[in-house]
Formats: C-alpha cells, structure tokens, sequence
C-alpha cells in the first residue's frame, strides 16, 4: 500500500468523506450491539428518534449542544495556531464561576444587565484562566497541552471546593438540607436567559450567542488581518516572525480569545441551564475534551463546528432520554468515539491517495 | 569510485534512496555482485552492503557516537541483547583509527560539528561493513581543505576494496575524485563517462544537456553608493546556547555585493538572522541607512528596507501550507492595497499574485496553489518576487541557490546582480566559493563565528580563501 | 507508630500510586517511542471492566483467576491501544484528537460503562481480589511493616516493572532502538530500524500497562467495578511522565508523591485536622506546571525534554 499527498483536494471529497464516516460509525456502533447482544437497527433508530425526531427533541439537542458550540469554537479558534488549548474544560468552569458570582452580585438589577454582566464576567474568567498557559507559552515556550492540562484538574478541584469544602459565597448555606447534601446558590429570577420558542423549537439566549461568536469568529479568521496572521503562525510560526508579526502578541490573544469563548460557554450553563454551581455535573458532562473533538470534526470551521456539536449534542440527550434498564448506558460515548475514529480515519482520505500497488 | 552527477531535481538522491531500500522502485532491477536483489527496507539494503551518508544527516543528536554507530546493528555483537558500551566504543575507535576518522565515540551528537558529524556517518557505514558506499554531495558542508581531507578517506576505503558512489553536482571535484562518472539529467541517465577523458564542459553540456558558461567571473566595478547596512561589533548566541556570532562589523554600499563565505554552522546563518531582527544581539548594533535597528525587531527591518531571503524556504521564507497568494502577500498584507482598516481585500491579493506569477515565470497552476507543491526555483522566485516588491535598500540573502538547478541558479543570480545595479546593498550568504567568487565585489571569511578576513573578489584566490574558511592566520 | 500520619500516608500512596505507576510506565513506552496516547483514561477504564469480568465468570483458585484477569485487562487496554496506534500511526491522524477520542470511546460513558452496565457487574464486590501477601509479623514490623510488607502481590510486581522497563531503555539494544525511534525517526529507519513496527509495539504494550492499572482499581483499590471508577487516574499518569522526565525510576517517585496527596488529606482527617481536600490535591498539578517550566529552557529540554519525535506521524516519502 502506498500513500501518497494529494497535490489537488477534490472539493466533493469533503462532503462525501464526512458523510461516509458517519455512516461507517452507525455500522460500527450496529457490531457493538449485535456483539453484545442487542437489536441494531431498533437501538439506532430509537437514538435518532430521541435525538432530533422526537417531540421536542430537537429542543432538547439544542440544549445539549449549546456548550460544545462554545468549547469546539474555543478549541478551533486555538487549535487553527497550532496551540493546542486543551484547557477548555477548565475554562468553562472558570467562565461558570466568575458568571454565577456576577449573576448572585447582580440581583435585583435588571435583566438585560444582569445577562451583559453575566456574559462579560464569564468571558473574563475564562480569559482570564487561559492566560496562564498562554504567558508560558509566550514567554518561557513552556507546551501549553500540558499546562493547560493542568489547570483543568486545578480548577475543578477548586470549584469542587467552593460548594463542597468550603462557605463560600457561591454556596447555598440555607436550611438544613443544604448543609447535608451542599450544592450551589441559586441564581436569582433576573438571572435566568431569556428564550424563544420558534416552531416548537426552543432557542436559548446561549445558542443564539453561540451562533453570534462562530459567526465573528469566521470573519476574524478568513476575512481579516488578524485571522491571516493566524493562518500564517499557524502554518509556520518562524514564517510569521519573518514577516515581521507579534508572534508572542498573538499566542496571547489567540489563547485568551479561545478561553473567552469557552468561559462564555460556562456562563451559559449558568445562565440558561443549571442555575446554580454544580461541580459533578459540570465534571461529568466533559464539555471541554468533547469540544476539542468537536472542533477536529468540524476541521476548524466554525459553521461547522455547529454542526457537528449538534450531532454530538443529540447523541448526549438521546442517553439521556434513553437511559434505562433496557438501554445500556455507556452506547452515546461508543458511537460519539466511533464518530470521531472513522472522521479521523477519513481524513486521510481527504489529504493523501491511497494506492495499492506493489 | 564513481560518480553520480547531475543537476538538482535529477533524481541523483532519488536514485540513491531506491538502492538504499528507502523506496521501492516502480519497475525495474537492481542487480547487486551478479545477483537480482529486491529491497523491502534499508535493512536489507545494508544487509546487501549498501551503505548511504545522507545529504541531511540521520544521526540522532542526544546519544553518543558510538550509540548512534551500533543502533539498528543485528549482526555479531549486535546479535546480544544487551548494550556492552565498554566494548562498542572500543571498537569505534579502532575503526576510527584505522580510516583516520577522528572522533570521540563517547561525545554527544549534538555536541559535534557538521564535519564531525559527517566522520559519523562514514563511521556507521564502515562499522555496518558496507562493500558499497553512496556518499551524497558530501562537500557541501566541507571547507576545500576538509574536502581534501575526505577524499583521502575515500581513496583509502577504495584501496580497501570498497566501492564508493559519490553524488555531487560539482564538476571539478567529481573530476578530481572519481574514476567513472554517471550524469543525469531529468531523472535519466544521459552518459558514463571516464573522469580522466571528461572535461569539466563536456561534463556540464551532459548535465544540463546544452551549453553553459562555467567559471563566469564579475569582472566590471558596479558604482557603488553610500553605506546602507552597517554591522557594528554585532554579537549573538546560537540555539541551544553559546556564542554564534562574534563582535562582527561590515559595511556595505549601495549597489555592492558583499560575500560572506565559510563552512556551514560558522554562524552566518546566525549573522543573517541576527540583521535582520530574527535573532536577538547579544551586543552590537545594525544600522540602515544610518538609522539603528530595534535588537530582535523583525517588522522594524522590513519597514526599515531590509528584505531577507533566508536559508529555509520552505518554513521560513514561505508558509508551505498557504497558497502562493497569501505567501506573496506575507511581508505587505499589513497596509494599502492589501488590506484596508483590519479587512483583507482578497481581489488585490489575486490581482498581484498573478503579476508575481507572471512577471518573474513561476510555474504553477494558479494562485491558490498551496506553497509547498512549487519546486525549488518557483519557491525562489516568489520569495524574490515579494523582497523585491517592497523597494529594500539592503537584501540579506542566505544560500538563495542552495537545492536549485542550474537554469534556477541562473535566475537567481541575475535578479541580484540586477538589484545590485539598482542601487540595493546585497549581503550573499553562501557555502558556494564559487558562487561568492562569481558575484561579489568584497569577500569576507566567517569563521567559528567572527570574520576572520576580508578580500577584494578580484584578487581572491580559492586557496587563500579556504585556509581562511578553515581558520587559518589572515596572512594580509 | 504505624498509625503515625507519615507512615499512614506513605503506606497509602503506595496503594493509591500502583494505578497510576503502571499506566505511566506504559506511557512512558509509548511515548518514547514517539506516540503520544491521551486515551489512558479511557484504557485503564476498559481494562478494569475486563478484570473485574473475567473475576466474575472464570471460576477457579484465587491465583489463577486473578492471573487470567490481569491477562485479560492487559489484553482490553492493548485492543483499545491498537485503534490509537493504527489511527496514528497507519492512518498519521492527529494524536491528540485520536488519543482524546480513544478516552470518549473506551471512557466513564462509553465502551467501559457500556460492557459493566450491559454485564451488570456494578454493585457487586469482587469475588478475588489482591490482597496483602507477606504475613502479619512482617506488616507488623515499625515503619516499613505497612509501607513495604503491606501491599498486594500488584504492588511489587510493579516494581519488578520498574527495574525491567528501566533496564530496557537504557541497556538492550531494542532499548537504543527505540529510543532512537523516538528521537529521530528517519535515523532509526535509514538503519533499518522499523519505526512503524516498534511504535505499533510500544503503543500496544503501552495500552496493556494502562489495562493493569486500571485493574488494580477494580480488584485492589476499590475493590468493585463502578462506572469511572478510576476519576482521572489516567490524566494523572499522562502527568506523571512528564513530571517524571520520560524517566521509568522517576515514574515511581512521582506516582507515590501523587498517590501520598490523594491519601493525605483523609490521614490527616482521621488525626483531626481538617484540610480542604481539594485544595490540597491540586498541589501535584501545580507542581508539574512548575516543574514543566523550569525545565523549559532548551538546554534542559535536550536531556530532560520530551521524545523530539513524540507527537509527529512519520512519512519517509514526504518533502
């Protein structure tokens, strides 16, 4: 077998090359259950059912998308440098954090503020948090995976402490039952995202601000000096300190954008979801790592980072919908990771010719 | 010893690779002492006794000289499972001693210099018992009295009864060394000839399949202008630590050529970068057009008029994975008409990118072509094509002809000379003395990191030259 | 004395750091053969389903049932490192991407959570599992009674691994061999050196590693399957080589140091002061992070730095 770089890239081979790999995963994830002893094509059928065809199920899609549009966009804007942020799952509890403490300091305020203040506050903490790997990339070319890494477990600890181990102020310290089984302060009526219902379709004030930034983020990236620079460092950063760019200037900001967008995503979880700090959810739901998968499948592009979050999306709400004694758990993560293999495999097709010859 | 000559990009390397086993041939036979051998991978290849010094060493920096001789061994004392270093080292050292290969077996790779580095690879060679050596444009990295040097080691491995194929595209030196030479041309070969028969212009016509002038030399004085660039006492450390450059001073005036020649890793390519704000002085300054540089200020030379044509294309001059567009873009999508506020116009980067392409012959499909599918000479010529659009006063240019074919070459050296007679001030970095000789007005020698001499090109000698590339006392 | 908080600690680090030491050992493999495998997490959780399963419906002497479900965890981490090894290696897929989709595929709510729910093993403590091998005048003895005679047959036989890994790297020549592979990918080919063989190797054996120390949850630490019960032990490993230097002595250290602030907390809980356990346990991360800059300098990445080749597909035809 040879394999050979292709010196053209036929555009019809990245629709189809997608589309094939979705495919092959459903056959795949088919195996796993005639293998384990379960009815393929009834399984699969009841997933995409619950997942997009279902009454309300789109909404409910939607819900679970909306924070791995923000992690995938945070992770594509990063990873389209050659940094590999893989620190989105911290920045998004940053982001939640600093938003769920703006939305308890606001209260009383009116709505409208209080979402600005929220969202200002979110961004900020995850910035704020994604400038740590970013400084020492900069400046002491430290690898950001690591640290970034790193700061995901920091932070969830920390948010761990701050409801469980701690009086903090994020933490509900009322009636009994909060001091037995401690969980996060609710967050006040003015705090609560708007929505609007569109045909049954429920969207969330998160998921259209999730559309907003992917849609600034394309125009950043392929229209503008800034996304140039970007394209360029990202190809070859000794290219881009020849012709004169801040390289340092750029991992700062590009790393603080994509820590921005992502903290955005946790001040939506706040905001529109949960309504309180819950560290086991937010930690059990992996939106950071997923978002990085997003981010690969979508190949960078922020539109379709959308797409492949709500694909993604409608896999995580069908299990849940789904889950039961007769539904075995675990089935939304096999063919989320069978997804990603088969893309992944995929794009060889897409860069190379594969030949065989001998 | 035979010779494998031709031109970059006609397939000498190519060719040298199959034999090795690192790619297997489309059709054909290799037939080795009489028998059809087919190679699956270089361990058969060895296993044959085919052995190859590589252009770009295979040597891996962090273990030491005799790790990096016995590494992939499976024969006697490599049969035993476990590393006796004791014993390896001992015996990399008879060998050293043997084909007078001076090197330490106990010193780390990357503590080594080019020329040590390439012993080491002669060393692997000679340890693996290789009947067949291919030595690919092993001078390149060599001053002339290192050159000779090698030869002699090759002639003792001959005398050894070892075949040495030896891939060069120079022409006196294939003639110095060689018994029987081979020359290709565009992937075939055109000839085999007997060295003592050739001539150095028989040779080249073979290579290049026409007639070409050889040893032109610059022979008319260009006006030369005010200075431009001038380096003071200019200081810098190289990579992984340590001085490069050295208190180094130059002048150089409007529509001058000032050649800097020396063996590679003498740190001109560190020089280079250091002018040009790539690399951060240690001390010193550079001054343009009498005005000082920002220390490590990239943008501050660009706008100051300094174009850089560096040493690596593909990775530094350009970015391979964006289209030739966008690389032609890459020094002025900063202002007017590139870009207007932070928007990219992208109709005036179409419309001067196929006035590159048109103006200077690249051969390409288009403007989106991605960099990296260009061969050498088109990647030149849009980096040419982009320095020169920015209207420099002084260009640095770091082997601008290093991996180009002769018509490349060409090409390349009459856009210098061309900007020379404009009135730019030209740095020429290169390993090439005959490359320097035939365009530079001053020479100056860089040697472990200073400037050891400088000369008048018309009254340079290779000879002189090259005692000073190896360090040897000015004898001004 | 053994109930001192020192030896409490350091007796319980060593329960708590065997997980980790065998994941970060077939890390190490991996990695120096220059594959990078985020999917540790993921493997370990798979090998601890395939332990505890084959715990569960092999029957027969403790020893040998205990030996099959080693086998048998060893097997389901090398399976789940053969889809990374062949996706980055065969398929030169972004390493990052592939070893973070191995951890959805295999992880807390994928594969591994599929197989224990669909077997139903949660919810039943094991019927075998590791116990304390030397008799209790020995546990008994001061200080070193509990830290070295109180573990589990797992305990020392990774040490064993230790010595051997060790041994491996820096004194066989297969060891020099991969090392090379790691470093310098076309130097070890043009030798004839098979990059593609030894990294599919190591990957998968490195998977293996990570399939034991997920095992040594499910049978020792824990002892019973739970769906994510090792919670981030992989990510920890992955850690620990770096903080380790890509040195399998190191790995040791640091996995006990990681495994005494897991513990510590609790001992100290138990001697009456109370300290935030959270916070505590962020100390090892960010002393990586420290530890990570300091050796940030190219000089000290030449001899303490990652595997120069880790991370990147190699293509021998590609310009």
């Amino acid at each position: 077998m040879r394999i050979e770089r292709r010196l053209r890239q036929p555009w019809w081979l990245t629709v189809v090359v997608p589309v094939v790999s979705i495919l092959a995963a459903f056959v795949l994830s088919g195996l796993v259950l005639v293998v384990t002893g379960h009815p393929p094509l009834k399984s699969l059928h009841r997933i995409l059912d619950a997942a997009f065809i279902a009454d309300g199920a789109l909404s409910e899609t939607v819900i679970s998308a909306t924070p791995l549009v923000f992690t995938g966009l945070a992770a594509a804007v990063a990873f389209r440098m050659n940094l590999f942020n893989i620190g989105g799952e911290g920045q998004l509890y940053a982001g939640a954090i600093t938003g769920a403490t703006v939305g308890l300091l606001m209260a009383g305020s009116p709505s409208p503020l209080v979402f600005a203040g929220m969202i200002a506050a979110g961004a900020a903490g995850g910035a704020l948090l994604a400038a740590i790997p970013a400084v020492l990339r900069a400046f002491f070319s430290t690898n950001e995976i690591i640290t970034s890494l790193m700061l995901n477990y920091v932070v969830a600890l920390v948010l761990e402490y701050l409801i469980f181990d701690s009086h903090s102020y994020l933490r509900d310290t009322s009636g009994f039952e909060a001091n037995v089984f401690p969980q996060g302060k609710t967050l006040p009526d003015e705090a609560t995202w708007s929505s609007w219902t569109i045909h049954g379709l429920l969207l969330p004030l998160g998921f259209l601000l999730a559309i907003a930034v992917a849609t600034l983020v394309w125009v950043l990236y392929s229209r503008t000096r800034f996304g140039f620079e970007v394209q360029v460092i990202g190809n070859s950063a000794r290219a881009g300190r020849y012709a004169g760019m801040r390289t340092r200037r750029k991992i700062l900001v590009v790393m603080c954008l994509s820590g921005a967008i992502a903290g955005l995503g946790g001040a939506s979880q706040m905001g529109d979801f949960r309504h309180q700090l819950d560290p086991e959810g937010l930690r059990q739901a992996n939106y950071g790592y997923t978002g990085i998968v997003v981010a690969a499948l979508a190949r960078y592009n922020p539109f379709a980072v959308v797409l492949v979050a709500l694909l993604l999306g409608g896999l995580t709400n069908a299990g849940f919908t789904l889950q039961g004694a007769d539904f075995p758990a675990g089935l939304v993560g096999v063919m989320q990771g069978l997804i990603l293999f088969c893309a992944l495999g995929g794009e060889l097709f897409v860069r190379y010719r594969v030949r065989f010859a001998w | 010893m035979h010779a494998l000559l031709g031109e970059n990009g006609a397939g000498k390397t190519t060719l040298s690779n199959i034999l090795t086993g690192l790619y297997r041939p489309d059709e054909g036979e290799i037939v080795l002492f009489g028998e059809r051998v087919e190679f699956q991978s270089p361990r058969d290849a060895l296993d044959a006794g085919i052995a190859m010094v590589h252009q770009h060493f295979r040597l891996v920096s962090p273990f030491t000289v005799a790790e990096n001789v016995v590494l992939g061994d499976h024969r006697d004392a490599g049969r035993s499972f476990l590393l006796r270093p004791r014993a390896i080292e001992a015996r990399v050292e008879e060998l050293a001693r043997r084909y007078g290969l001076a090197v330490e077996p106990r010193a780390r790779i990357w503590q080594l210099s080019v020329g040590e580095q390439q012993r080491v690879e002669i060393l692997k060679a000679l340890y693996q018992n290789a009947r067949i050596l291919i030595l690919d444009e092993p001078t390149a990295v060599l001053t002339p009295q290192e050159a000779e040097a090698l030869f002699v080691t090759i002639r003792a491995m001959a005398a050894d009864g070892r075949t040495v194929i030896f891939i060069s595209h120079k022409l006196n030196e294939v003639k110095a060394v060689a018994d029987r030479v081979t020359v290709l041309r565009r992937g075939q070969s055109v000839a085999t000839v007997s060295a003592a028969e050739a001539t150095p212009r028989s040779l080249a016509a073979l290579m290049v399949g026409r007639e070409v002038e050889i040893g032109r030399r610059q022979s008319d004085r260009r006006a030369v202008g005010e200075p431009v660039l001038e380096v003071d006492e200019l200081s810098a450390d190289r990579d992984r630590g340590g001085p490069a450059v050295t208190a180094v001073s130059l002048t150089i005036c409007g529509g001058e050529i000032v050649g800097v020649a020396g063996v590679a890793g003498n740190g001109q390519r560190e020089l280079a970068e250091t002018i040009v704000g790539m690399r951060l002085a240690t001390a010193g300054t550079v001054r343009v057009q009498g005005r000082a540089l920002r220390n490590g200020d990239p943008r501050d030379a660009i706008t100051s008029g300094v174009a850089y044509v560096p040493e690596d294309r593909l990775g530094t001059g350009v970015a391979p994975g964006l289209s030739v567009a966008s690389n032609v873009v890459l020094k002025s999508y900063r202002g007017s008409p590139v870009s207007s506020g932070p928007m990219l116009r992208f109709r005036r980067i179409r419309e001067l990118a196929e006035g590159v392409i048109e103006r200077y012959d690249v051969r390409t499909s288009g403007p989106q072509v991605p960099a990296w599918q260009l061969s050498g000479g088109n990647l030149q010529k849009v980096v040419l094509a982009r320095e020169f659009s920015g209207e420099p006063v002084v260009l640095v240019a770091a082997s601008p002809t290093r991996g180009l074919d002769v018509s490349g070459i060409e090409t390349v050296h009459s856009y210098l000379l061309d900007a020379a007679s404009r009135g730019v001030g030209i740095l020429l970095i290169s390993e090439d003395l005959d490359e320097i000789l035939a365009l530079a007005d001053r020479i100056a020698v860089m040697y472990e990191g200073a400037v050891v001499g400088e000369r008048d090109a018309r009254l340079a000698t290779v000879e002189d030259l090259g005692l000073l590339m190896a360090g040897g006392e000015d004898g001004e | 004395m053994n109930n001192s908080l020192v030896v409490v600690v350091l007796a319980s680090g060593v329960l708590y750091g065997t997980p980790l030491l065998y994941a970060a050992l077939g890390e190490v493999l991996a990695e120096r053969s220059g594959v990078l495998n985020l999917g540790v997490e993921g493997m370990m959780l798979m090998g601890a389903v395939a332990g505890f399963w084959t715990v569960e419906r092999v029957h027969g002497p403790t020893s040998v049932v205990l030996a099959a479900s080693i086998g048998a965890a060893a097997l389901a981490g090398a399976v789940m490192a053969a889809i990374h090894a062949f996706l980055v290696i065969t398929l030169r897929a972004n390493q990052i991407v592939s070893g973070l989709a191995l951890t959805i595929f295999a992880g807390a709510a994928g594969l591994s959570s599929y197989l224990g729910n669909d077997l139903q093993l949660a919810g039943k403590p094991a019927r075998h599992q590791f116990q304390e091998i030397f008799p209790s005048s020995l546990q008994d003895l001061p200080v070193i009674g509990p830290i070295v005679f109180g573990q589990s047959l797992l305990v020392y036989a990774s040490w064993v691994c230790v010595v051997i890994v060790a041994l491996y790297l820096t004194r066989t020549r297969l060891g020099l061999n991969l090392r090379a592979v790691g470093e310098s990918p076309a130097a070890a080919d043009a030798m004839g050196v098979s990059v593609t063989r030894y990294r599919y190797a190591h990957t998968l054996v490195g998977g293996a590693f990570a399939g034991v120390g997920g095992a040594a949850f499910s049978l020792s630490i824990t002892p019973q399957w739970v769906d994510g019960l090792t919670q981030g032990a992989g990510w920890i490993a992955i850690t620990l080589v770096i903080f380790a230097f890509w040195r399998p002595t190191l790995c040791l250290i640091g996995a006990y140091f990681f495994g005494a602030f897991t513990a510590l907390p609790f001992a100290l809980q138990g001697h009456g002061v109370t300290v935030a356990p959270e916070l505590f346990q962020t100390l090892p991360y960010v002393a990586t992070v420290l530890a990570l800059v300091l050796v940030s300098s190219r000089a000290a990445r030449l001899r303490f730095g990652a595997p120069a080749a880790l991370g990147l597909p190699y293509v021998r035809e590609e310009r």
